[in-house]
């Protein structure tokens, strides 16, 4: 069965329900159920702005709308002539997420970057609005905050504060992770209690589950 | 122009006076003619690890004061050649000068001096700013704990901040059966963090706290392990390329020819 088939993508306004192309009625029905019944209490109450995507006739439209209504309790807030002007603007958007999904993290491409190119040492703290990247080291007692991601290319044994304005999707990743202290959002780890062993590969932090969660990002060595 | 050197470290204990009275002596002994200067003002103890301290009369604070020339201030040691000591004054505090002041005092002496070594006082604050302000290159003193690699990595990036850059390292204390055992830090790691050149490695010898008593600088007994480390300290300032000593280093032959072989990656 083809993935993708529906995409639902959250915006300020609402959910968005983004339809492929080449899919017929049947299947788009078909997957959006496999995708909703799972998780119908979730669903269940949300707005829906509109549907995105394949062109829809009108009947098509009113049928689609009639199934997440009826059967799911969502509701579809956009009518067919609002999803009319979707479908130009669409088309070349599309393209765009397609390529943006290629990239490994969906928050790479996101903001500015400070590069700095020193080791850091202890009392030395950056701050920055976006990401930053570290050339060098960054010693016991230094602290970086940044509203991003962050790199170390070198070896980390301070602390390190991404998405410092409570974005869980930043990252930490550095060749050689000894951390005093990983902070993401508001999540806050420290390095198991006594001398580990150290890391043989290059390590990056993510959030998981509501944890940050340390792993090799070169998973074939 | 002399050479200004500041012996800093940013925790207290780890030997910068020490340090500073035998890297003093030992250039003196080398021919140089240089001046000590204690900027640990309101703690001054540079005068007694010399033995000199019944014969202050000025200080420090009374020359940048004007109360008396800086000649006057000076004291000669007599059982060297062209070695002085500035003592810092007991009486007053950090405050008592400012960087300006030092900067101009500092100097004036490297125009009569070849080295001025400069004993900086523990802690970040006034004293330090003082101490470093007329120096052109920073030995860090560190020992092989985690609280003074710790303070000596702060104080490295002060300096690099203050534009003193490429400071070099002296680890002091270090006793190489414990290293052996895996019980203090080994050299490797420290210079990991740090990322300094390493200018020598000063093995714990009894005989330092004995001529520290007696105000008789180590560096002149010649059996003491600690005063050959820093003689050979003294050759690296003066521009030679000395090798490690054994205790210095903590890979031995052996070693050597087995990384050479690939046979042992680094350790741990």
């Amino acid at each position: 069965m083809a993935e993708n088939a529906v995409i639902f993508k959250g915006t300020k306004e609402g959910l968005y329900i983004i339809l492929k192309e080449e899919m017929d009625l049947n299947t788009i029905k078909y997957n959006l159920e496999r995708k909703i019944k799972p998780s119908k209490r979730f669903f269940e109450g949300a707005k829906v702005m509109n549907f995105k995507g394949k062109e829809l006739t009108k009947e098509e439209f009113d049928e689609l709308r009639e199934v997440m209504e009826q059967e799911y309790g969502m509701t579809v807030v956009g009518d067919y002539s609002d999803k009319k002007h979707f479908v130009q603007e669409e088309r070349s958007a599309v393209k765009r997420t397609e390529m943006l999904e290629q990239l490994p993290f969906e928050y790479v491409y996101k903001g500015e970057a400070l590069i700095v190119r020193t080791t850091l040492r202890s009392g030395q703290l950056i701050q920055y609005k976006g990401n930053v990247v570290v050339i060098g080291d960054v010693n016991p007692g230094a602290h970086i905050k940044a509203a991003g991601s962050v790199i170390i290319l070198g070896t980390v044994r301070g602390i390190i504060h991404a998405g410092a304005s409570g974005d869980y999707g930043a990252f930490i990743a550095a060749y050689k992770m000894q951390p005093s202290q990983l902070r993401i959002g508001d999540i806050i780890t420290r390095s198991p209690d006594g001398m580990g062993s150290e890391p043989e590969n290059p390590e990056i932090a993510l959030v998981k589950q509501g944890m940050i969660v340390v792993e090799p990002y070169l998973k074939n060595r | 122009m002399g050479e200004v050197i500041v012996v800093t470290s940013g925790k207290g204990g780890v030997g910068k006076t020490t340090t500073t009275a035998n890297i003093g002596t030992g250039l003196s002994l080398k021919g140089k003619s240089v001046v000590l200067v204690d900027a640990d003002i309101g703690l001054r103890n540079l005068d007694v690890v010399m033995g000199l301290e019944n014969r202050i009369v000025y200080d420090l604070v009374d020359v940048v004061e004007g109360v008396c020339r800086q000649r006057q201030a000076l004291i000669k040691d007599k059982r060297y050649t062209n070695l002085y000591l500035l003592p810092a004054a007991q009486t007053k505090d950090k405050n008592a000068v400012n960087p300006e002041q030092m900067q101009k005092l500092v100097g004036d002496l490297s125009e009569e001096f070849d080295y001025v070594i400069l004993d900086c006082p523990a802690g970040i604050e006034q004293g330090f700013k003082n101490a470093i302000a007329g120096a052109n290159k920073a030995i860090v003193v560190t020992t092989p704990e985690v609280s003074a690699v710790r303070d000596a990595d702060r104080i490295i990036g002060l300096l690099e901040a203050s534009g003193l850059r490429n400071p070099m390292l002296i680890i002091n204390r270090i006793k190489m059966e414990m290293v052996k055992r895996g019980d203090m830090m080994n050299i490797d790691d420290m210079i990991d963090i740090l990322a300094i050149d390493l200018l020598g490695v000063v093995p714990d010898d009894d005989m330092i706290v004995v001529s520290t008593n007696r105000g008789e600088p180590a560096i002149a007994i010649e059996q003491s392990l600690a005063g050959q480390a820093y003689r050979n300290i003294v050759r690296r300032i003066m521009g030679e390329d000395i090798p490690f000593m054994n205790f210095e280093s903590d890979d031995g032959f052996f070693k050597r020819m087995a990384r050479l072989f690939g046979l042992n990656k680094k350790k741990q």
